[in-house]
């Protein structure tokens, strides 16, 4: 029994510490850009049909991309901002990931 | 072309699932489109093919851009695992826009025949000297209809081939097309009408 235990104890610890490791991590963002090419109509369609987003949100995520050039759409870990990023350029759209300075 | 709309769903469905939207399209349209997303298709297989030379083609940059601005390390590690699997999906979706402008019905689309096979040049001429009465009057239009997966393929299509279409018109951030000349004013008239395309696309879905 007591074997059985310390078997447990060695699998697990290496697990609590990534654990620890991942809250600590400054979350990553994806980013849209704005370009000259793609229509504002289709920039808000995707952010509304993509991430889910009410229409009122999508629009206006779709005008910071416009006004401001940019707009964080997402964050999350790494894996998930790549993942959007991917999708986004199935899309069209110029996006990027990066870690969240704030 | 009259604008894609919402389809009330009593038009003969050539397509597999629900039809969407549909609009009409003249028949020189659909042979420019269809010019236009074959050579989009030839492009995105040769960069499968090739994947470094396609890599000097600034049209690239806007079809698959770096996703890290500050790593170019991250960012070429990110094309190296995903740059197959969306010229794949690209060259999909073209591929399907193709399909539905080789299957709109009352329209024999010169060079494919009935299955969209693409016919070899003696194949073609026989066709022209026995069978001329196909070819379509300019005047004439061809019904265009979507179902959602095709809305899907031509949102995207449309993207792809404006922003391939940006880059050789040389267009900067601001918008403006900086190529000039004869291919410049063609190009510029495909490049407006392909947004149009795409805008009452996107209006027709949101309906």
């Amino acid at each position: 029994m007591c074997e059985a235990y310390s078997v447990a104890l060695t699998v697990e610890l290496p697990d609590l510490h990534l654990r620890d490791a991942v809250s600590l991590e400054r979350p990553w963002i994806t980013l849209v850009w704005d370009d000259p090419v793609n229509l504002m109509s289709y920039v808000s369609y995707v952010f509304r049909s993509y991430f889910g987003v009410p229409a009122a949100e999508a629009e206006r995520l779709m005008l910071q991309v416009h006004n401001n050039g940019r707009a964080v759409v997402a964050t999350g870990n790494r894996e998930a901002m790549e993942r959007h990023v991917q999708a986004m350029h199935g899309f069209g759209l110029w996006a990027t990931l990066a870690k969240d300075d704030a | 072309m009259m604008p894609f709309q919402p389809d009330a769903g009593a038009s003969a469905g050539s397509v597999p699932g629900p039809i969407v939207v549909s609009a009409r399209f003249e028949a020189i349209e659909i042979d420019l489109l269809r010019l236009a997303t074959t050579q989009l298709v030839d492009m995105l297989d040769a960069a499968t093919t090739d994947p470094q030379s396609a890599l000097t083609d600034p049209a690239f940059q806007r079809l698959l851009p770096d996703a890290y601005r500050d790593d170019a390390e991250a960012a070429a590690e990110f094309r190296r695992f995903t740059s197959d699997d969306l010229l794949a999906a690209k060259v999909a979706n073209a591929r399907s826009v193709l399909d539905t402008l080789n299957e709109a019905p009352g329209f024999d689309s010169p060079g494919f025949d009935s299955e969209g096979r693409e016919q070899t040049d003696l194949e073609l001429i026989s066709e022209t000297e026995t069978d001329a009465s196909v070819a379509l009057d300019d005047t004439e239009t061809v019904a265009i209809t979507l179902d959602a997966v095709a809305v899907q393929a031509w949102l995207r299509t449309l993207t792809d081939l404006r922003l391939t279409l940006a880059e050789r018109l040389l267009i900067g951030p601001d918008g403006e097309i900086r190529l000039e000349g004869e291919e410049a004013s063609f190009l510029g008239g495909l490049y407006d009408w392909l947004g149009m395309v795409q805008e009452s696309l996107v209006y027709a879905i949101d309906a």
